[in-house]
């Protein structure tokens, strides 16, 4: 029973520290009192009728009261103007009397605000006078046992945001996906407003000239065209969360359907050429960082320059001409059946990647080596592997994830170019495809939900950074 | 103990051996046909030449690397191997013609080095041009240019050989001279400028002996960025002089008598389907080329610039809102950003400049902001703060100016990016306007042809290669010149 007691204790305690702590941060308090309305509103009640008890209904208003009256204030003020004057002389200054009084009355209001508020939380401090500040009721409320239960059963979301405030990584993972979701919506907005002012009229370019005013109208109605901009926007922003965002204009078919169709083939090869450049591109970029200056060192910067200046249409052109129409080794046009069609744009995809992370790698590498804690460890008589594996490429890593970050979206966007070059479905082509309709609907969802992705690979990257490195971990507890 | 100037020579020639080399590889690998193997001749006596060239060029660079050298003291052998080497430029051979040149001089300053670049610029332009010679027709100014070029190449090479003499000259003198230099510009050798900046502070009291600090002075030292330099000079020369040099005939209007035509002296890129000259289409897609590159490049960095400026500056708020919607423009890759407007607004050559920059405005504005939040944190700002400066001018005369470097470095950099967009939205038929003589649109149409003329799509292509390896050379030299670590 007495341990019991004391496992409950120290709940509330725990509960009060952290509820105090989110209290004194502006917009966590706002948090706290959205979340918990119903026993906030209960504690509100309860901290007037205690101040009408203690007699104490303006403290604000006695202590302004208590300021002006004890001489506090004209002290103040004179020795404010004191101070305008003397500046006004140091530098020369032509300043008119009026603008000065203004300034001093600025001054003297910021200055009397703050020392008013301190003497209200002086005077809530002091035991004596018995008053209370309003949270010390909520504290009060929380420390017995059945305002607990009362919080726990009307205000269970504010526990549930005290949670995620007082946890700094849950705070960081919330936080990020917070951002993300206002992200998602904000590239919607874009996306929608863009195509939403093109000039060209969506039904005649899809049924033509010839078409019966009652087809347009038809058409137009179908669609929802016929709305104001703010119900389309808002419908389509329902839609990429509902994943309904209707039909094409051409073709009858689900946009959302066609686009998780063509999803996997675009991911996959992305996801291919990613770790076939990573494979590539790291231990040669270390390689080349420790051999600094050498004929290897050289010759591959220079390939991995030409791999960032080279086209990647006209690299797949180059190796369809080589491979496929002069040695015949690979099939031109990728088809889902075999897996040597796969290999070109992957190859194509990857360069640039490739290219970046080498570069990347050798001279993020490159500084890490001149550091310190790399002479330490060879001091100690590391084996040069051991130096290099153990104490120089893990923190040469970083730099390196933001590259590849930074890449995946360039790697997506591009894919469109390499599925048109060896002619794959997937979502890039599909999107150059419809843009010349233009099927706004397709076009619209293709791009969004490539952003979507996009942006949950950046919070995992942004994840990947506080796990990788210590003092970004810190700085996440830290707040 | 060799001297600094002795060591950097030794360093140019060793970097030109390379490339002298191969080049010369290059040559033999083009003069064999592989199906049936045999040899191209006018190619393979080409390669004669580069290999003669290469090997004097290797011992030139044995005697410089031998201990007792010094580019300071005469050298009866090197002397006559560098004034050999000078006539590679007639083989087709600018590094051995580079090679000469540096080890002939006994003072290396850094406007020399420049109007060593200036002369071959020049040399290339011309010798660009006289192709036109080979054409049924030329175009009517083409005459007038020939001898505006070739003027001005004798002008350039006066430079090049007398300007040590500089200090000696007369001031008036100087002054004709350099005014000429800059109008010598107009033309789009925009080198002249260097060699007039160079000249100029030369000739400045006090300055010789200085220690170098500038870019343009430390440039001098990395020559894969001054090769770049000369081909992004070479590309803006001839986009400038093709307008009057070369006849608009051959690369826009349709001739069905030779469509599809292989590489030859009158048609060097062979024809498309149309029958236009494809040498033509892609001197002039050169000025399509390069100013969308330059456009998309400056419009994201100015306001790009301006939004990371004020939003490190004012901080809190302001920071927070616009770097927040910047977010949401950076999450569109812009490649997809361009064709979404595209697909709004059709394709044009504006759409295109205002989708490329839109999309590059969010790293713009990130590079500036992190800049600037480093400079607002020195003690100078806090001065400035102290003599009661406005916000507005402490940002433009002491914060921006600092933090201008790295965003140079992030533009030259992007501009190869921007004109490997640029043709590849024209591949997708999204970029340019189709009739346009566009890199990526002239691939376009080769990229049809690929089994039977394959060469419609390589020269372009390697057109684009260059241009962006050029732009990428140079942004990597002008970060290492400003990078303290590697000074």
């Amino acid at each position: 029973m007495v341990s019991k007691k004391n496992w409950i204790d120290r709940w509330t305690d725990n509960i009060q520290y952290h509820y105090k702590k989110a209290y004194q941060n502006k917009s966590w308090r706002m948090g706290l009192f959205i979340f918990g309305m119903l026993f906030q509103l209960i504690i509100f009640i309860s901290y007037l009728i205690r101040q009408k008890k203690s007699g104490e209904k303006n403290i604000r208003d006695k202590m302004e009261k208590q300021f002006n009256e004890s001489g506090r204030a004209e002290a103040l003020r004179s020795q404010l103007e004191n101070q305008e004057k003397q500046k006004i002389k140091f530098l020369n200054l032509n300043v008119s009397s009026s603008q000065n009084q203004r300034r001093v009355e600025k001054l003297y209001k910021e200055e009397s605000n703050r020392e008013i508020s301190e003497r209200v939380e002086a005077y809530y401090e002091n035991d004596e006078t018995g008053a209370q500040s309003y949270l010390q009721t909520t504290l009060d409320w929380l420390s017995t046992t059945g305002g607990l239960v009362l919080s726990l059963f009307l205000a269970w979301p504010m526990y549930l945001f005290l949670i995620v405030v007082s946890l700094p990584s849950l705070h960081y993972l919330i936080q990020r996906l917070l951002m993300m979701f206002f992200v998602i919506i904000g590239v919607t907005v874009i996306v929608f407003t863009l195509l939403y002012f093109s000039p060209s009229d969506p039904a005649t370019n899809i049924l033509g000239n010839q078409a019966t005013p009652e087809q347009v109208e038809n058409f137009r109605q179908l669609h929802g065209l016929n709305d104001s901009y703010f119900v389309q926007l808002g419908e389509t922003i329902k839609g990429i969360f509902t994943f309904d965002l209707g039909n094409a204009y051409a073709g009858n078919e689900r946009v959302v359907t066609t686009i998780l169709r063509r999803f996997p083939i675009t991911l996959k090869i992305t996801l291919y050429a990613l770790g076939l450049s990573v494979a590539v591109a790291l231990p040669a970029g270390i390689y080349a960082a420790v051999k600094t200056n050498t004929t290897f060192d050289q010759l591959f910067m220079l390939i991995a320059l030409l791999g960032i200046s080279i086209p990647s249409f006209w690299q797949g052109l180059i190796f369809i001409l080589t491979f496929s129409i002069n040695l015949g080794w690979l099939p031109a046009t990728y088809s889902s059946t075999n897996a040597m069609s796969l290999i070109m744009p992957t190859v194509v995809l990857g360069t640039g990647l490739m290219a970046s992370v080498a570069r990347m790698t050798r001279s993020s590498t490159l500084e890490v080596i001149n550091e310190d804690y790399i002479l330490t460890a060879r001091a100690k008589g590391l084996s040069e592997a051991k130096v290099i594996l153990r104490h120089a490429v893990p923190n040469a890593l970083i730099p390196i994830i933001t590259i590849i970050g930074l890449q995946f979206g360039g790697m997506l966007g591009g894919a469109s170019v390499t599925e048109k070059v060896f002619s794959i479905n997937g979502i890039g082509s599909y999107i150059v495809d419809k843009q010349f309709i233009p099927d706004i609907p397709s076009v619209m969802a293709g791009v969004i939900y490539i952003a979507i992705v996009l942006s949950i690979v950046n919070v995992f990257v942004d994840l990947l950074y506080s796990f990788l490195d210590p003092r970004i971990r810190s700085r996440v507890k830290n707040g | 103990m060799k001297s600094y100037q002795t060591r950097q020579t030794v360093n140019q020639v060793r970097f030109n051996n390379g490339l002298t080399w191969a080049w010369s590889a290059l040559f033999l690998l083009l003069s064999i046909q592989w199906q049936p193997v045999s040899l191209k001749m006018p190619l393979f006596y080409m390669f004669i030449a580069q290999f003669v060239f290469s090997i004097l060029h290797q011992t030139l660079l044995k005697s410089v690397s031998v201990k007792g050298y010094h580019s300071e003291k005469k050298n009866k052998k090197v002397k006559l191997l560098s004034i050999i080497l000078l006539f590679g430029i007639f083989s087709g051979n600018i590094f051995t013609f580079i090679s000469g040149l540096v080890t002939l001089k006994k003072s290396k300053s850094t406007a020399f080095i420049y109007s060593i670049y200036m002369v071959l610029v020049d040399v290339l332009v011309i010798s660009v041009t006289a192709m036109n010679v080979f054409k049924p027709f030329v175009a009517e100014s083409f005459l007038t240019i020939m001898y505006v070029l070739i003027s001005l190449l004798l002008f350039h090479s006066f430079i090049l050989v007398f300007g040590d003499k500089w200090h000696g000259w007369h001031n008036n003198i100087k002054r004709i001279v350099l005014v000429l230099l800059a109008l010598s510009s107009l033309i789009g050798n925009v080198l002249t400028l260097f060699v007039a900046v160079s000249l100029y502070k030369e000739g400045i009291a006090g300055q010789k002996g200085k220690r170098k600090t500038s870019i343009r002075e430390k440039l001098v030292r990395n020559q894969a960025a001054l090769l770049g330099l000369l081909f992004i000079t070479f590309l803006i020369t001839i986009s400038v002089t093709s307008n009057f040099s070369f006849s608009q005939s051959f690369s826009e209007s349709n001739n069905y008598n030779i469509i599809l035509q292989e590489p030859s002296l009158i048609y060097p890129f062979g024809t498309d389907n149309f029958g236009r000259d494809v040498f033509s289409r892609i001197i002039f897609g050169a000025q399509i080329s390069l100013s969308v590159g330059l456009l998309s490049t400056v419009i994201p960095l100015m306001i790009g610039g301006t939004l990371g400026a004020i939003s490190a500056y004012y901080g809190s708020r302001t920071d927070n809102i616009i770097m927040r919607l910047l977010d949401v423009l950076y999450a569109i890759p812009g490649m997809l950003l361009a064709i979404t407007i595209v697909a709004a607004f059709g394709a044009s050559t504006t759409n295109l400049i205002i989708a490329l920059s839109l999309g590059a405005i969010p790293s713009y504005a990130r590079t500036m902001r992190a800049n600037v939040l480093q400079v607002v944190n020195y003690e100078y700002v806090e001065a400035a703060h102290a003599l009661g400066q406005g916000n507005w001018w402490i940002i433009r005369k002491h914060v921006v100016p600092n933090a201008l470097a790295p965003m140079i470095v992030r533009a030259t950099l992007t501009i190869g990016i921007a004109v490997i967009s640029t043709s590849s939205l024209s591949y997708l038929g999204l970029g340019v306007e189709a009739h346009v003589p566009e890199w990526g649109n002239i691939l376009r149409i080769g990229s049809k042809y690929l089994e039977t003329n394959p060469y419609l799509a390589i020269y372009p292509g390697l057109a684009i290669i260059l241009l962006v390896l050029s732009f990428n050379f140079l942004g990597d030299g002008i970060r290492d010149a400003n990078d303290p670590h590697v000074n």
